[in-house]
């Protein structure tokens, strides 16, 4: 089976799909399972670790201060960067970020600026004098697909278990004390949730796959997911598809309740995830 | 209610002048409303052989802002673009060889990928490479009172909720690419997507009209 | 969307008569057509045009050029490897030419084509999975007209300007042949070459086809009874 899945691959492919089943033995809208982590990396101000199936993704966030910019007095920072090292798979070369890596943050950076849930303003500390910077590093482990989703996941795990330090500015002196004890969670309104789906052209007609593998992506075109919808608390916050094989009007409103489904559950774990961790 | 529909599905003006490029394969040069961009397609071409591919042809997309710094955002359109284009393209005709898609930015007042999308697709018709389909790129934005305004203008887009674009094949009218900014009901992006894919049909006219004067001409 | 022939088509129409006419008796589709399970779709912009019975093709502009069997395309030589002349006729990879695919040739009597040199050839082999092939003789081993091109001047233009030219019904070669004698060779992958007696001369052919591209056939023959006068020296 290895063998002819080797020599044969689009054959293989399309042998499962044309029984229903997907070569991992998954439904065609069936998710991969999921293991949520808080917490894990006790160096970062905040971190979370996803498994989904093969994937795997961590994030830290690191925080810093720094003066805001002249045009946006009252905003802070949020700097994202989704790094994918040769580590994760075979297909990614060392050297500077993959134009995929940076398609990767561009779009995650994109769901996470229009679904509003962080105000900048409340990383402000003094206007125009002080301000947080959030620096969230996400870096992938393994990578097997649907990485977008992955990604949001961790951060906004992330986010959420994020606790900003009080800080005492003094404006005359100019003296910044930050005192560690004393810690308020940061703001975050909303969950945005992603889902990626691949749509596989067979002989009869297109089907979708809900959270595709990496083999599963190189069926279907070959860079990532086709198409990627974001919910967030009932609203889309982001519809992002990239060429690869159409849907008709029927199918692609499935999708979209499929994902909002989807976008339920997810955040039913990141909740019972971050629940937990705060008990402990 | 029909007269308000055909006045929401009015486009900004297009001008367009193909083979605007002397030396390149296919050019084009479109402007759509005040925003302009400049495509040049040259192909297929010999290319080196770690990256020919046995199947099809590859699709390389340069994009250059008009600072032309280049910036993290741009590599995002070219995503859009050279996807976009690969599912249009016949690539399996031209095994092991390259197609190299340039694209200058040189006014954007607005709708920018729209406009780079639909000149790509101007510039392919010129150089003659086989296609399955034809794309159109088509905008529309939310305004704040909850209206879509179809191809927005930029103070429009500026202050909207939330933006989307829609780009469609012109054999179904399936949706081959898709993107948005902002916070939107699904009634709403359901609402957008018919308009919008109504609307295509005046982009389709376009491209028909502009290849009809150019065959009389050469006839 | 639906056409008829002579409407300006654009990739991903397609025609119902094509697939009527197919239901008879068998159809040639040519250029910018092509067959997708039971639907033949056009792949280029242009005008769909039909040769009766039951031959359809569409009229595209192009500039890049495509091998294609059977054609006459005009390559420089750029290497030589072993037994074969690499060409350069303007396609995606350079095409082949045999040492022994000359007249008269023979393992020992090679013939004399250097690097850099204008070869007039036909294409033998066009495939895109595989490198072109060129040969200078044709089937009865007689070089006809193929073979390395002295002298004159190369110049580029579109693949529709050489089709315009060659074609039977265009005024232009006829009109141009009466005024003074020039020798012209014309490849199908839009590259000319032409030699006359003076430099004034071949300048004046040349111009003659590039100016052709976007005229009418009447506009045509202005053009060249124009140019002559210009040439004899009757308007300056």
């Amino acid at each position: 089976m290895e063998e002819y899945k080797v020599l044969q691959p689009f054959k293989y492919f399309n042998d499962h799909i044309s029984v229903n089943v997907r070569p991992d033995g998954r439904k065609f809208d069936q998710q991969r399972s999921i293991k949520l982590n808080a917490n894990s990396v006790n160096t970062a101000d905040a971190s979370s670790l996803i498994k989904c199936g093969k994937t795997s993704v961590v994030c830290g966030i690191s925080l810093e201060l720094a003066t805001p910019k002249a045009e946006e007095p009252d905003n802070g920072f949020l700097v994202t960067n989704v790094e994918l090292l040769p580590l994760c798979s075979s297909k990614f070369k060392p050297g500077p970020p993959s134009d995929y890596a940076q398609v990767v943050n561009n779009t995650v950076n994109d769901i996470l600026k229009n679904s509003k849930c962080i105000d900048l303003k409340d990383l402000c500390i003094v206007s125009d004098k002080l301000a947080w910077v959030l620096y969230c590093d996400i870096a992938c482990l393994e990578y097997d697909g649907s990485i977008i989703d992955a990604c949001l996941a961790t951060l906004m795990t992330s986010l959420k278990t994020l606790s900003l330090p009080h800080v005492i500015y003094d404006i005359e002196t100019e003296e910044i004390k930050v005192d560690v004890n004393i810690r308020h969670p940061l703001k975050v309104t909303g969950l945005p949730v992603a889902t990626s789906f691949v749509i596989y052209q067979s002989p009869d007609s297109n089907v979708a796959l809900m959270d595709p593998t990496s083999f599963e992506e190189e069926m279907c075109g070959g860079n990532g997911a086709n198409l990627v919808v974001c919910w967030n608390q009932g609203l889309l916050c982001g519809i992002h598809k990239f060429g690869g094989a159409t849907l008709g009007t029927d199918g692609h409103k499935k999708l979209l309740n499929v994902a909002k489904e989807r976008s339920k559950t997810i955040e039913e774990v990141i909740n019972t995830c971050i629940a937990n961790e705060t008990s402990e | 209610m029909v007269e308000e529909d055909l006045k929401d599905f009015k486009l900004k003006p297009m001008k367009c002048e193909l083979n605007f490029l002397n030396k390149s394969d296919g050019s084009a040069i479109l402007a759509q409303g005040e925003t302009v961009v400049l495509v040049s397609v040259n192909g297929p071409l010999d290319i080196k052989s770690t990256s020919q591919n046995m199947e099809k042809a590859t699709l390389e997309v340069i994009f250059s802002s008009k600072g032309g710094k280049p910036t993290v955002s741009d590599r995002f359109k070219e995503n859009v673009i050279r996807q976009t284009c690969e599912t249009a393209i016949f690539g399996c005709l031209y095994p092991r060889t390259g197609i190299t898609i340039t694209i200058q930015e040189l006014e954007d007042y607005g709708g920018l990928l729209p406009t780079t999308i639909n000149c790509t697709c101007l510039a392919l018709l010129n150089s003659g490479l086989a296609m399955r389909h034809v794309v159109a790129a088509v905008g529309c934005a939310l305004d704040e009172a909850g209206n879509l305004i179809i191809d927005p203008t930029n103070d429009q887009i500026q202050t909207a909720t939330a933006t989307m674009y829609f780009v469609f094949d012109s054999r179904e009218k399936n949706l081959v690419t898709g993107f948005s900014t902002g916070t939107f009901g699904e009634g709403v992006y359901d609402e957008a997507l018919e308009r919008c894919r109504a609307a295509s049909d005046l982009v389709f006219n376009f491209y028909r009209d502009i290849v009809a004067s150019y065959c009389n001409v050469i006839g | 969307m639906k056409v008829k022939v002579g409407d300006v088509v654009l990739p991903g129409d397609y025609c119902d008569e094509i697939a009527s006419v197919g239901a008879k008796s068998k159809v040639l589709i040519g250029p910018g057509l092509k067959k997708e399970i039971d639907h033949v779709f056009v792949t280029k912009a242009g005008v769909l045009k039909k040769r009766n019975p039951s031959t359809f093709w569409v009229d595209s502009y192009q500039k890049r050029y495509i091998p294609c069997r059977g054609e006459n395309a005009i390559g420089i030589v750029h290497q030589k490897a072993g037994d074969i002349y690499r060409v350069d006729i303007g396609g995606s990879c350079t095409a082949s030419l045999s040492y022994l695919s000359f007249e008269g040739a023979t393992k020992k009597n090679r013939p004399e084509v250097q690097i850099g040199d204008v070869i007039y050839a036909k294409i033998l082999v066009a495939s895109k999975d595989m490198e072109p092939e060129l040969v200078c003789v044709d089937s009865h081993g007689k070089k006809g007209c193929l073979g390395v091109l002295s002298d004159g001047f190369v110049f580029k233009c579109s693949l529709n300007l050489i089709r315009k030219i060659l074609s039977p019904s265009c005024p232009l070669l006829d009109s141009l042949k009466n005024e003074w004698p020039f020798e012209l060779a014309a490849g199908m992958n839009g590259r000319i070459w032409i030699k006359a007696n003076t430099l004034r001369e071949t300048i004046a052919v040349g111009n003659a086809i590039l100016g052709a591209e976007y005229l009418s056939d009447d506009e045509i023959k202005t053009m060249c009874n124009n140019i002559a006068s210009i040439l004899t020296g009757h308007i300056s």
